[in-house]
C-alpha cells in the first residue's frame, strides 16, 4: 500500500506541475492552451535527442529542453494568440489555433527519422524511447519494503519549489502584480501603463517552461518518451485537474493534481485497474455539474 | 494527384473504387451537422463521439443478439443516444463556453473508459465484431441520409428553432429578456445533436466489421470540431464542406503522406486566423463575439 | 490509374510480342516477359504500429529488389507500393480498397496490426483479392477472418507465426526448464493483440501447473503503469506474463525490476523486436518469448538474407523484416506457377490464390508451407533478451 501511495504522489506531482501551466494561461488570458501538452512532450523529446543523438550531458540537455519549451511558449503567443487578439476573436478561436499548433508539433516529432525533414530532432519516429541507463544519476533505495527511486523522488521538491516560487512571484513582485492586473481586466491594465502584450508573452513563457519541465520529469522518471505522451497521458487529465482545483487558481491546480493522482491510484487498488481513467472523468463531470468553480475558484457570477 | 485525376477523367470508376471513402465522407458530413447544431445555438459541446458510440454499440449488439433488421437497429441506437442526450444535457445546461466543452470531454472519456471498456457485453477493450457489416453497399444509405439530414437542418434553421438558436448564440441574456425559453431551446439543440451523432455512429458501425472503443475519444472530437471550423458553422453547409475537404485531404496529398499532421495543423491555424468564418461563411466570425462566452467568471481569490 | 495501367500493359505486350519470340518456343514464360506484377502493402509506418511497419516494408522491398535483379518472375517485374495506414483501422480499410479497386493490385500484404486486420481482411475477402498477413498474430485471423462467422476466408493467408502456437510453446519450454508455480498476467485490455495473447496465456497455464494469481488489466495508452506493476510485484509471482506490444513491455520490465522483483518475464510476439530489447535494457535480461525467426538461425536462405539486409539498410533485420521478405518470396513463387494472364484481373487473383495454397519454398524463416487453414507451419525459436538490445537463442522447436 505504501508503494501505491508513493506512486500516487509521483504522478500527482507531474499532473500538478503540468496543470499549473494550464491554469496560469487560463487565469491571465481566459484561454485554454491546448498546445500545452505538445510542449510537455517537446521538453522530453529535446532532452532525449540531445543526450542520445548529439552526445550532450544530461544536465545540459535538460536546461536546453526547458529553454526550448519556453521559446515554444513565445511561438504560441506570436503564431496562435496575438493575431487573434488583434482581430478580436472569441476565445474559441484561440482554442482551435492552439490545437492546430499541437498537431504540428506532434507530427514534426513523429516524423523525426534520419533522412527526413525533421531529422535533427529525432526520437525514433512513432516509437517510444527511454533515456539510456546511466545517462543520469538515479540511485534506488529499498526502505521499509518500499522502492525509492531518486529520479521520482526528485519530482517532489522540484515541483513544490517551483510552485512556491511562482506563488511568490505572483503575489510579491511587480511582474506578478502586472500579470494579475491583466488577468482581472486587460483594458484597465493597459490604461494603467502595463504592457499587456509583454505580460501575456511572459505568461506563455512561464507556463510553457513549466510544462516542458513536467515533460522532462515525466519522460525521465517514468521511462517513456514518445510523440504521444502529451496527448495520451496529460492532456485530458490536465483538464480534469484544473476543473477540480478551480480554473485560474494555482493552489487549486496543485491540489487538484495530487487529488487526481490519488483518485486514480485508489481506483486501481480498490476497484481494479479497469476503471482508473473512467473514475477521473466521472469525477470531472460531477464537479462541473455540482460545483463548476472547482475547489478554489470563486463563485461563478452571472453577468447582468 | 492521381486521385483527383481519376475523379475528373473517370468518375464512374472513381465512384466504384472509392466507395469506402465516399461513405466516410457521408458519415463525417452527418457528424459535422451534429456539431453544427450545437455551435449554431452557442454551445461548445464536444460530446459527439460519445453519442456515436451509443448509436454504434446499440445497433451492433441488437444485430448480434436479437437479429433485428438494420433499420430498427440504427433507429434504436439513435433513439437511445437521444435519451442519453437528455440525461447529459440537463445538468450541463448552465455551463457555458469552455466549461461545457470540458464537461462534455469528461462525459465521452467517462463513457468510453469507464463504461464501454468494462462491460463484457461490449467486448470491452476489444470492441465488437460485426460480421454483417456491408462496407460497400452502405454507401447509398449513407449518402441519402446525409442529404436528408442537411435538408432538415436547413429548414430548421430557417424556422423558429433556428431563430431562437441564433438569438441565444449571440446573446443569451438578451434572448432571455426577449421571452425565449433559453434552457428549453438549448436542450433541444443538444438532444438533436446527440441524435444526429448517434445516427452517424449507427451508420458507421454498419460499414465496418468492427466497432472499436478507441474511436470515440478526444482525437475524434477534435476531428469533428475541425470540420465545423474549417467549413464554417454559420450555416448548415459549412461543416459538411469542411468534412468533405478534410476527409479527402490525406488522399489528395498522398505525396505529403507522412506530413499530413503538419498540414492539418497549418490549415487549422491559417483558417482560424485569416478566414475564421470558414470556407462557406460570410465575412467576420461565424459565431459572434464574446457575449455568450463570459469572461472573468471564475477567479481564485488570490492567484498566489 | 486504370487508363495508365492499361496503356503500359498494351505497350509492354506489343514490345514483348516484337522481341519475345527471339527466345524460342511458345512457353508460358513468354507471356510474363515485360509484364508487371502489381502488389500493394498496407502497413503501419506511423502511429502505434510504427514500431513494426517499417521493418516489414524494408524486408519486402529487399525481396522485390533481389527478385527483379535476378530476372523477375519469369521475366515479369514486381512493383510493390507501400502505403501507410497510420495505425488507423478506418484508413487501413480505405487504403486497402483503393489498392484493390483503383490501383488494381494483384494481391495485398498486411496490415500490420491485428486491430486493422479485423476490418481489412473481410474486405479483401469480399472483393476476392488475396491478402497475405505479415505481422498479425492474433486469433481469428485465419481461417475465420470474419469471426463469429465460421465460414473460412479463402483469400486470407498469413506467414506470421500465430500466438496460439508461440505462447504455449514458450510457456511449455520455460515450465520444463524451471517449473514455476505462480504467475501474474498483465494485459492491455483495449488492444486486440494483447488481449488475445492474454486469453491464450490464461488457457495454457493450467496445463503446466502454473497458478495464475491475478490478471491485471490496463489501457494501452496509459503512460504510468507503476500502480499495476506494484500490484503484480506485491503478489510475489514466479513469472510475470506480458502480452503487449510497443513501448509497454519495456516499461513494465523496468518498473518491476526497480521495485525489486527478480522473477521471470514471459512474453508474446511483442517482445520480438530490437526496439523492445533495447528499451528494456538490463531489466529485460533473460526475458523469454517464442519467435518465428532468429537472427542466427541456421537455415540456408537466412544467412544471405541477413547479410543483404545489413548491406542495404545498415542494421540487423528482425522477425518482421524476415516475415515481410518471406511474404514477397511466397507471392513470387505462387505467381510463377499461377499461369497469370495479365489481362483478367479477377481470374488472375483467383489463380494466385490457388497457387499460394501449394507454396513450398525455402525462406529465412526456414522451409515454409501453409496449413490447410492458410496458417503457418514452421520451426519455433525460443529466444531471450540479452540485456543490451539483442537476443540469444534458448531452444529450437521444430515444426511437428
Amino acid at each position: 500500500m505504501g508503494q501505491q501511495i508513493l506512486n500516487a504522489i509521483f504522478i500527482g506531482s507531474i499532473y500538478a506541475l503540468f496543470a499549473v501551466g494550464y491554469t496560469l494561461v487560463f487565469g491571465v488570458l481566459d484561454i485554454l492552451n491546448l498546445a500545452h501538452s505538445a510542449v510537455f512532450m517537446l521538453g522530453a523529446a529535446v532532452t532525449y535527442t540531445l543526450v542520445v543523438n548529439h552526445g550532450q550531458s544530461f544536465w545540459v540537455a535538460c536546461a536546453v529542453g526547458i529553454v526550448v519549451a519556453a521559446l515554444m511558449g513565445l511561438v504560441i503567443e506570436y503564431v496562435c494568440l496575438r493575431p487573434l487578439r488583434r482581430r478580436q476573436a472569441p476565445p474559441i478561436a484561440a482554442l482551435i489555433s492552439t490545437i492546430g499548433l499541437a498537431l504540428i508539433i506532434v507530427a514534426a516529432i513523429e516524423q523525426g527519422r534520419p533522412g527526413t525533414l525533421f531529422a535533427w530532432l529525432w526520437l525514433d519516429g512513432a516509437n517510444p524511447v527511454t533515456m539510456p541507463p546511466g545517462s543520469f544519476p538515479n540511485p534506488t533505495w529499498h526502505v521499509a519494503g518500499l522502492t525509492l527511486e531518486a529520479s521520482k523522488l526528485a519530482i517532489i521538491p522540484i515541483s513544490i519549489a517551483l510552485m512556491l516560487l511562482l506563488g511568490y512571484v505572483m503575489r510579491f513582485t511587480q511582474v506578478g502584480r502586472g500579470l494579475r492586473a491583466v488577468a482581472e481586466n486587460p483594458r484597465a491594465a493597459r490604461l494603467m501603463g502595463i504592457d499587456v502584450d509583454r505580460m501575456i508573452s511572459l505568461t506563455l513563457i512561464i507556463s510553457s517552461a513549466l510544462g516542458g519541465l513536467a515533460g522532462i520529469l515525466f519522460g525521465v522518471a517514468l521511462g517513456d518518451i514518445s510523440p504521444y505522451i502529451g496527448r495520451d497521458s496529460v492532456e485530458v487529465r490536465g483538464l480534469a485537474v484544473i476543473v477540480l482545483g478551480g480554473m485560474g487558481s494555482i493552489p487549486g491546480a496543485v491540489l487538484g493534481g495530487y487529488l487526481l493522482g490519488f483518485i486514480e491510484v485508489l481506483a486501481v487498488v480498490l476497484l481494479g485497474s479497469n476503471v482508473r481513467a473512467g473514475v477521473a472523468f466521472a469525477a470531472l463531470f460531477l464537479m462541473l455539474v455540482l460545483r463548476p468553480q472547482g475547489l478554489f475558484g470563486a463563485q461563478l457570477r452571472e453577468k447582468i | 494527384m492521381d486521385f483527383l485525376l481519376q475523379l475528373i477523367t473517370d468518375p464512374v470508376a472513381f465512384w466504384n473504387s472509392h466507395t469506402l471513402l465516399i461513405s466516410q465522407i457521408g458519415i463525417n458530413g452527418i457528424l459535422a451537422s451534429s456539431m453544427f447544431v450545437v455551435l449554431y445555438s452557442g454551445q461548445l459541446s464536444l460530446a459527439a463521439p460519445g453519442f456515436m458510440a451509443i448509436g454504434a454499440y446499440t445497433a451492433v449488439l441488437m444485430d448480434l443478439y436479437l437479429h433485428t433488421p438494420l433499420a430498427l437497429n440504427i433507429a434504436t441506437g439513435t433513439l437511445l443516444a437521444g435519451v442519453v442526450g437528455v440525461v447529459v444535457g440537463l445538468p450541463v445546461l448552465r455551463l457555458r463556453g469552455v466549461f461545457l466543452a470540458i464537461a462534455t470531454i469528461g462525459f465521452i472519456e467517462a463513457l468510453s473508459l469507464g463504461v464501454i471498456l468494462n462491460l463484457p457485453i461490449t467486448g470491452e477493450g476489444l470492441g465488437l465484431k460485426n460480421p454483417n457489416a456491408d462496407p460497400l453497399g452502405g454507401i447509398y444509405i449513407v449518402l441519402v441520409s446525409m442529404a436528408v439530414v442537411v435538408f432538415l437542418l436547413w429548414r430548421l434553421t430557417k424556422g423558429r428553432l433556428g431563430f431562437a438558436w441564433s438569438a441565444i448564440r449571440q446573446d443569451e441574456l438578451a434572448a432571455l429578456s426577449q421571452g425565449i425559453d433559453v434552457a428549453r431551446y438549448k436542450l433541444i439543440a443538444f438532444v438533436v445533436s446527440a441524435i444526429l451523432a448517434g445516427f452517424a455512429g449507427g451508420l458507421e458501425s454498419h460499414l465496418n466489421f468492427f466497432v472499436d472503443p478507441n474511436e470515440y475519444g478526444v482525437p475524434r472530437t477534435v476531428q469533428v470540431l475541425t470540420f465545423a471550423v474549417l467549413g464554417g458553422s454559420g450555416n448548415v453547409f459549412g461543416p459538411v464542406v469542411g468534412a468533405l475537404f478534410l476527409t479527402t485531404l490525406p488522399y489528395v496529398f498522398q505525396q505529403a503522406g507522412d506530413y499530413i499532421g503538419v498540414v492539418s495543423g497549418v490549415i487549422l491555424i491559417l483558417v482560424i486566423i485569416f478566414r475564421p468564418q470558414g470556407i462557406v461563411g460570410r465575412g467576420g466570425f461565424a459565431f459572434v463575439k464574446p457575449g455568450w462566452w463570459p469572461r472573468a467568471q471564475v477567479r481564485a481569490s488570490s492567484t498566489g | 490509374m486504370r487508363r495508365v495501367g492499361l496503356v503500359s500493359v498494351l505497350v509492354a505486350a506489343v514490345i514483348a510480342g516484337a522481341c519475345g519470340s527471339a527466345g524460342g518456343g511458345g512457353t508460358t514464360t513468354n507471356t510474363y516477359n515485360g509484364k508487371t506484377i502489381k502488389l500493394g502493402a498496407v502497413l503501419s509506418i506511423t502511429g502505434a504500429g510504427g514500431v513494426y511497419g517499417p521493418q516489414s516494408r524494408d524486408g519486402m522491398n529487399l525481396a522485390v529488389d533481389q527478385i527483379n535483379k535476378a530476372g523477375g518472375v519469369n521475366g515479369a517485374t514486381i512493383a510493390l507500393t507501400v502505403k501507410d495506414d497510420a495505425s488507423d483501422k478506418a484508413q487501413s480499410a480505405t487504403v486497402a480498397q483503393t489498392m484493390i479497386q483503383s490501383d488494381q493490385d494483384l494481391a495485398l500484404l498486411g496490415p500490420t496490426l491485428s486491430n486493422s486486420a479485423v476490418a481489412v481482411h473481410p474486405l479483401a475477402e469480399s472483393l476476392k483479392t488475396p491478402i497475405l498477413a505479415v505481422s498479425t498474430t492474433g486469433i481469428n485471423i485465419v481461417p475465420n477472418c470474419n469471426f463469429p462467422n465460421t465460414t473460412p476466408c479463402k483469400y486470407v493467408f498469413r506467414d506470421s507465426l500465430g500466438e496460439e502456437t508461440a505462447i504455449p510453446d514458450n510457456i511449455k519450454s520455460y515450465a520444463a526448464d524451471a517449473h514455476p508455480a505462480t504467475g501474474v498476467l498483465l494485459v492491455a485490455q483495449d488492444d486486440k493483440f494483447s488481449s488475445d495473447g492474454g486469453k491464450i496465456v490464461q488457457d495454457t497455464v493450467g496445463t503446466y501447473n502454473i497458478n495464475l494469481l491475478k490478471t491485471i488489466k490496463f489501457n494501452k495508452a496509459e503512460a504510468d503503469l507503476s500502480p499495476y506493476v506494484t500490484q503484480a510485484v506485491q503478489l510475489h509471482p514466479d513469472v510475470i506474463f506480458i502480452t503487449s506490444l510497443g513501448g509497454i513491455p519495456a516499461k513494465i520490465m523496468t518498473e518491476a525490476r526497480k521495485q525489486g522483483w527478480q522473477g521471470q518475464f514471459l512474453g508474446g510476439n511483442g517482445f520480438n523486436t530490437a526496439t523492445v530489447s533495447k528499451n528494456a535494457g538490463a531489466a529485460g535480461l533473460g526475458a523469454r518469448s517464442a519467435s518465428a525467426w532468429y537472427l542466427g538461425n541456421s537455415f540456408p536462405s537466412n544467412a544471405e538474407f541477413v547479410t543483404a539486409f545489413k548491406t542495404a539498410y545498415g542494421h540487423d533485420p528482425d522477425q518482421f523484416a524476415a516475415q515481410g521478405f518471406a511474404a514477397i518470396k511466397i507471392i513470387a513463387d505462387a505467381a510463377k506457377r499461377a499461369n497469370l494472364t495479365f489481362s483478367d484481373l479477377p481470374g488472375d487473383r483467383d489463380k494466385l490464390r490457388s497457387a499460394m495454397e501449394t507454396v513450398n519454398i525455402q525462406t529465412p524463416l526456414g522451409p515454409f508451407q501453409f496449413t490447410s487453414n492458410h496458417d503457418v507451419k514452421q520451426t519455433v525459436w525460443i529466444i531471450k533478451m540479452d540485456g543490451s538490445g539483442g537476443f540469444t537463442l534458448v531452444h529450437e522447436i521444430k515444426a511437428s
